[in-house]
């Protein structure tokens, strides 16, 4: 019902509070700075730029309670989607919150096309400059560039030379970098053309924005992104060689990469398979998924990993990232990757002074964005001027390999000017000069109000299916938190705007704002791509979560019995029951044997550090926080997998279990394991209650369930049960009192047994009734129904390692009779034979499944 | 001068190796002084074995090799027969002044229609940093218009004179600067100071892998490196000319020398590079045999 380019009332009511509020008009009246340079929101004499009005309009009075419970709902969503970004070199640096402004920068769509047409220039020059110097070199021949600007650059790669590209398309993912000059020109600053990161965000940032300013984000007619992200699908399933079903993978450095929050988001939002360089094996000159059900032919790998790493028998010999063969693989034309190794070469300096020419000759049009002027001191001109200029120059590494920190010419004393000159002289080819540029600001909303900080806008462009490139109509906006600060880094502290570049006509609404997966709905489909595409390595990494949080939940239990007994001396047989708890801690090597001994009487101070010791010490391998440490590692490791849920309370765990500052009694202590405990059990309950029972979490499930049968028999030995008879009948009923809370079937033995406790009826609970979801049957039946869901590994010929996991499994289970447990000379056999039996079931599980051995040098 | 080479690389693995990925330089590369007669490469085991032969950017042959079946060793041979022609006589004297060859380095067209094949090998690479250091110990042999040769030669025979020849010094890992400090080192560590040192004056210079004849003609002394790998240096002397210069043994290359490949370092022609999946430690060893042919 909505018309083209009629204003609803809506909209008219908009604007006339704009024109009510007129002193938006006013830079000053709002209090906005404004220096000599290009401002995006204001003019030089400090009245509002036309495409702002409709936007200042329906943000109302920019009143600092408003805008900060919208700033409230930003962070509530960001936190909600999980989206973080890592800072490399601090170790507080995993997982900081993304940080957003609440204003977007808005383009124009007249500018939007100038820039859109000058960068879609820009990418099929790149493309051509690649596909030349790859082959060819008819550039270098002809003395259209000098030899120079490859021999001498450590980011070309001699390796995929002379290789085949489908299309001679090397560039399919790009992305520049812009800044505005004083003039309001937009100039290129820098080109990303092997692995570029933001997009992701862009998108994320949209996906916020919209929702937290809805009625701007309807007024304002924003261009939407979700085209161009279908169109790059589109174009990767165009790339691959086989056309029937191919497989695309996102190739990620792994969790500890800087951006692999958007690693995990694109490959969601694509629909493609997110893998490690471990994940993939080369065979016959082809690339394949190694998966729990064999080897899956990959056809388009989509890196994330840069050229260097991407293969170690051929490229950089000591990199684990990437996949020995790959470039074998490539060169057959078995796989395409995506941009092509060796690509990274454009994002070198010295060549941006020879675009202009290079544009005539190769397009035969005029370079149309224009790219801050830099001179390569390699070329003998370029030097001179560079030597001349010095003071005027910014110094840079012409190839982002030998990177070292920009120099500020003016800024040099006389001797470290003359240590520059001396450097220039003798690796000329290693240095650029370039303008020292002043960015443009963009307000910001800082300390109550909004203020003007510098600003670099990084746009996306993509190939299409048709040889040329789509530009995503918006782009990630960085800006500094500084005013005078002209170093935009995310890894330097600096903020991001979503871009909105506005539509000269309305917006199709049958055109959602972003496809309205956000990235928690996302991750609620886990698992969704088939059980054929998990990656060994997540199967592994899910069992072995699901063995931590089961032995951190042990040890929570025990800790818990022993501090209720210490705190509240007055609990019926709190002394009897100590002793008991304390050696179990011990033989399970949570503390040492001689405190156990004394089993707590007298040793007050000495139990009392040594049971602090067992939970918080992350130096302890036993103790709870080492436990909890592995178990937040290891969901780390398969992030990409875990429900949003999930992961919270993986990470409040992980932070419940850190030593608080000053004393810590008993009392409290008890407080901070409930709250363990408490999370513990909310992360088993989403994994029982959110989970798609796939393969995937058949591997946790398993690792819980392993855990759990191997701790119970533990626990059982521990206490010594095939002796109770020989004990005294109050330490025999402390021992039972012990073996069912820890087992947390203290509440069913009292519903069925009213007498005092029994050896035999509590065994019978504990070991063998398989109704008990914490009996040793219940775990040992669980784990036989994965066994047979999972399927088989296809290793012909040797003896089957999941057939001889079932049958320690059902041998497990045949012991377990009423008859045998009950008697205790029998009962002694049964548990030293289970104490050595199960364990082994995990190896066979790993010798099965996740024998995917890591690549190294010969 | 006809040969018959054979070079045997074996590897012993803990345990087995579900498979590996192999890049060799092990065919010679044919040039005007040097033809291949025959060559036969072979992999030991050899049930499933992908093999790909390709040339290299700078021309030489090498063959990537997959083994694809569980191995507890592997066994890399190649058998060829070379014939290496004498080379003329080169007239040191008349080769061009070494100040001319920087400077048309440095305005960077070195040959018309070089797409780089002779500028390439003047800049650093990843096992030759150039520097100051190796540029002040080459200064002495260049003195102001020597014809580029002499200067090479007198280098190479400085090299010879005061380093010294030690398989316990250095590993493949030991940086250029450190050889540079202790004047130890083996045959590959020679070879990267004189190129190293002529690119440091701004010199083209290319790193050689090949072999020398095991067993000399009778009444010569047996050289250094013979029953392995050898390596030595090649500085560019002007139009197609270069001039190979083994610094291990102080002598301008002849026929005793076959080349096998040649690059800007070790890293660019080693003769074996490998990756494998799995497995514990392994055991390397390497045999080379040069044997004389009579025609």
């Amino acid at each position: 019902m909505s018309s083209l380019d009629t204003p609803t009332p809506d909209h008219a009511d908009a604007s006339s509070k704009l024109i009510q509020g007129s002193l938006f008009g006013e830079a000053d009246a709002i209090g906005y700075g404004l220096g000599p340079i290009y401002d995006e929101m204001v003019t030089g004499q400090g009245r509002l730029r036309p495409h702002w009005q409709t936007f200042m309009g329906t943000l109302g009075p920019l009143d600092p309670e408003i805008m900060a419970e919208r700033w409230e709902e930003a962070r509530r969503l960001l936190h909600q989607n999980g989206v973080t970004y890592n800072i490399y070199g601090d170790p507080q640096g995993m997982e900081r919150p993304w940080p957003l402004d609440m204003i977007p920068l808005l383009i124009p769509s007249h500018e939007w096309r100038a820039i859109e047409s000058g960068l879609v220039q820009r990418a099929m020059l790149l493309n051509a400059v690649l596909a030349d110097l790859y082959g060819p070199q008819t550039l270098i021949r002809d003395g259209r560039l000098p030899p120079a600007v490859i021999c001498a650059d450590p980011g070309f790669r001699r390796e995929v030379h002379g290789v085949r590209v489908p299309g001679d398309m090397f560039l399919h993912f790009y992305a520049v970098d812009l800044a505005r000059a004083p003039d309001g020109r937009w100039w290129v600053l820098s080109d990303r053309t092997q692995a570029p990161s933001g997009s992701g965000y862009a998108l994320e940032n949209r996906a916020v924005m919209a929702k937290v300013l809805p009625d701007s984000f309807r007024h304002c007619h924003v261009e939407r992104l979700a085209p161009f992200f279908n169109a790059f699908k589109d174009t990767l399933r165009a790339l691959a060689p086989r056309r029937e079903n191919p497989r695309i993978v996102l190739l990620t450095p792994g969790p500890y990469n800087e951006t692999y929050f958007e690693h995990v988001y694109l490959a969601r939002h694509l629909g493609i398979t997110l893998v490690e360089g471990a994940d993939l094996t080369v065979r016959d000159r082809q690339v394949f998924l190694k998966t729990l059900s064999g080897l899956e032919p990959v056809d388009v790998i989509l890196r994330r990993v840069d050229d260097d790493f991407c293969d170690p028998l051929q490229l950089r010999a000591e990199s684990t990232l990437g996949v020995p063969g790959l470039v074998q693989a490539v060169r057959a034309g078995t796989v395409v990757v995506a941009n092509a190794l060796g690509s990274g070469l454009m994002e070198s300096m010295s060549f941006k002074s020879f675009l202009p020419t290079l544009c005539r000759h190769l397009l035969g049009e005029e370079l149309r964005l224009p790219c801050v002027a830099s001179w390569w001191c390699g070329a003998d001109s370029e030097r001179s001027y560079v030597l001349d200029h010095l003071d005027g120059l910014v110094i840079k590494p012409a190839f982002p390999s030998r990177s070292f920190e920009p120099i500020f010419g003016a800024d040099l004393s006389t001797a470290e000017r003359r240590e520059l000159v001396e450097k220039i002289r003798r690796r000329p080819w290693d240095r650029v000069g370039q303008e020292r540029l002043s960015l443009s600001t963009a307000p910001v909303w800082q300390g109550g109000r909004l203020q003007p900080r510098p600003l670099v806008l990084r746009v996306f462009l993509c190939a299409t299916a048709d040889g040329r490139y789509a530009v995503m109509p918006g782009g990630l906006t960085r800006v500094s938190t500084e005013p005078g600060k002209l170093v935009v880094s995310m890894q330097r502290g600096g903020g991001s705007k979503d871009t909105w570049v506005l539509a000269a006509r309305r917006i199709e609404s049958s055109t959602p704002a972003v496809r309205t997966t956000s990235f928690g709905e996302l991750r609620a489909a886990e698992f969704r791509s088939a059980a054929t595409d998990l990656p060994s390595r997540v199967a592994d990494g899910l069992f072995w979560l699901g063995r931590y949080a089961e032995r951190s939940e042990g040890a929570v239990r025990l800790l818990r019995g022993a501090y209720t007994r210490l705190t509240d001396g007055n609990m019926p047989g709190a002394s009897d029951e100590l002793r008991p708890l304390l050696r179990l801690m011990a033989w399970i090597g949570m503390i040492p044997w001689d405190l156990a001994k004394m089993g707590g009487i007298g040793s007050g101070r000495a139990l009392r550090t040594a049971l602090q010791t067992s939970v918080f010490d992350a130096e302890h391998p036993n103790s709870l926080r080492s436990n909890v440490i592995r178990l937040h590692r290891t969901a780390y490791s398969v992030r990409d997998r875990l429900s949003l849920d999930l992961w919270r309370v993986i990470s409040s765990v992980e932070r419940q279990s850190v030593q608080p500052r000053g004393r810590v009694d008993a009392a409290s202590m008890l407080l901070r394991l409930d709250d363990v405990m408490t999370s513990l059990a909310a992360m088993a309950g989403l994994e029982q209650e959110s989970m798609t029972r796939s393969h995937g979490w058949r591997f946790l499930d398993f690792g819980r369930r392993a855990e759990r049968a191997i701790h119970i028999v533990s626990v059982m030995r521990g206490v010594r049960i095939a002796e109770t008879e020989r004990m005294a009948e109050i330490e025999q009923t402390a021992a039972l009192e012990v073996l069912l809370e820890l087992g947390e079937s203290f509440m069913t033995y009292r519903e069925r047994h009213l007498a005092a406790l029994q050896l035999a009826p509590v065994l019978e609970l504990l070991l063998v009734d398989d109704s008990n979801p914490r009996a040793l049957a219940f775990q040992l039946q669980a784990m036989e129904r994965h066994l047979r869901a999972l399927p088989r590994s296809a290793s012909p010929g040797h003896d089957d390692p999941t057939d001889a996991a079932l049958r320690i499994i059902h041998a497990a289970m045949s012991s377990l009779r009423v008859e045998t447990v009950g008697h205790a000379a029998t009962l002694a056999t049964v548990i030293d034979q289970l104490a050595s039996s199960l364990p082994e079931v995990s190896n066979l599980l790993a010798h099965a499944y996740f024998s995917h051995a890591f690549a190294r040098p010969a | 001068m006809r040969y018959r080479c054979r070079h045997t690389t074996r590897y012993d693995y803990g345990e087995d190796v579900p498979a590996s990925h192999h890049i060799v330089h092990l065919t010679a590369r044919e040039h005007p002084l040097q033809r291949c007669r025959r060559n036969l490469l072979t992999v030991e085991p050899g049930g499933n074995v992908v093999r790909a032969d390709q040339l290299d950017y700078f021309g030489n042959p090498i063959t990537y090799l997959a083994v694809q079946e569980p191995h507890r060793h592997l066994v890399i041979t190649t058998e060829s027969e070379m014939e290496v022609f004498p080379s003329p006589p080169i007239d040191a004297e008349s080769t061009p002044a070494w100040e001319r060859l920087r400077d048309v380095v440095r305005t960077g067209m070195p040959v018309p229609n070089d797409g780089g094949e002779i500028l390439q090998y003047a800049f650093d690479s990843t096992l030759v940093p150039t520097g100051p250091e190796l540029a002040a110990y080459a200064a002495p042999s260049f003195t102001p218009e020597l014809p580029v040769a002499l200067g090479a030669i007198d280098l190479m025979r400085r090299i010879h004179r005061d380093f010294t020849f030690d398989p316990h010094a250095t590993t493949v890992a030991t940086p250029l600067r450190q050889v540079l400090a202790n004047r130890r080192g083996v045959c590959q560590d020679f070879a990267h100071v004189i190129v190293g040192a002529l690119r440091s004056l701004g010199l083209p210079a290319r790193y050689v892998s090949g072999y020398l004849r095991t067993l000399p003609p009778p009444g010569r002394p047996r050289l250094i490196g013979a029953d392995m790998s050898h390596a030595w240096g090649s500085v560019w002397c002007g139009s197609d000319q270069w001039l190979d210069l083994c610094p291990t043994n102080g002598r301008v290359t002849d026929e005793d020398f076959i080349t096998v490949a040649w690059g800007r370092d070790y890293d660019d022609v080693s003769p074996v590079r490998g990756v494998i999946h799995g497995g514990a430690g392994h055991g390397l060893s390497v045999e080379v045999d040069v044997e004389p042919l009579d025609d």
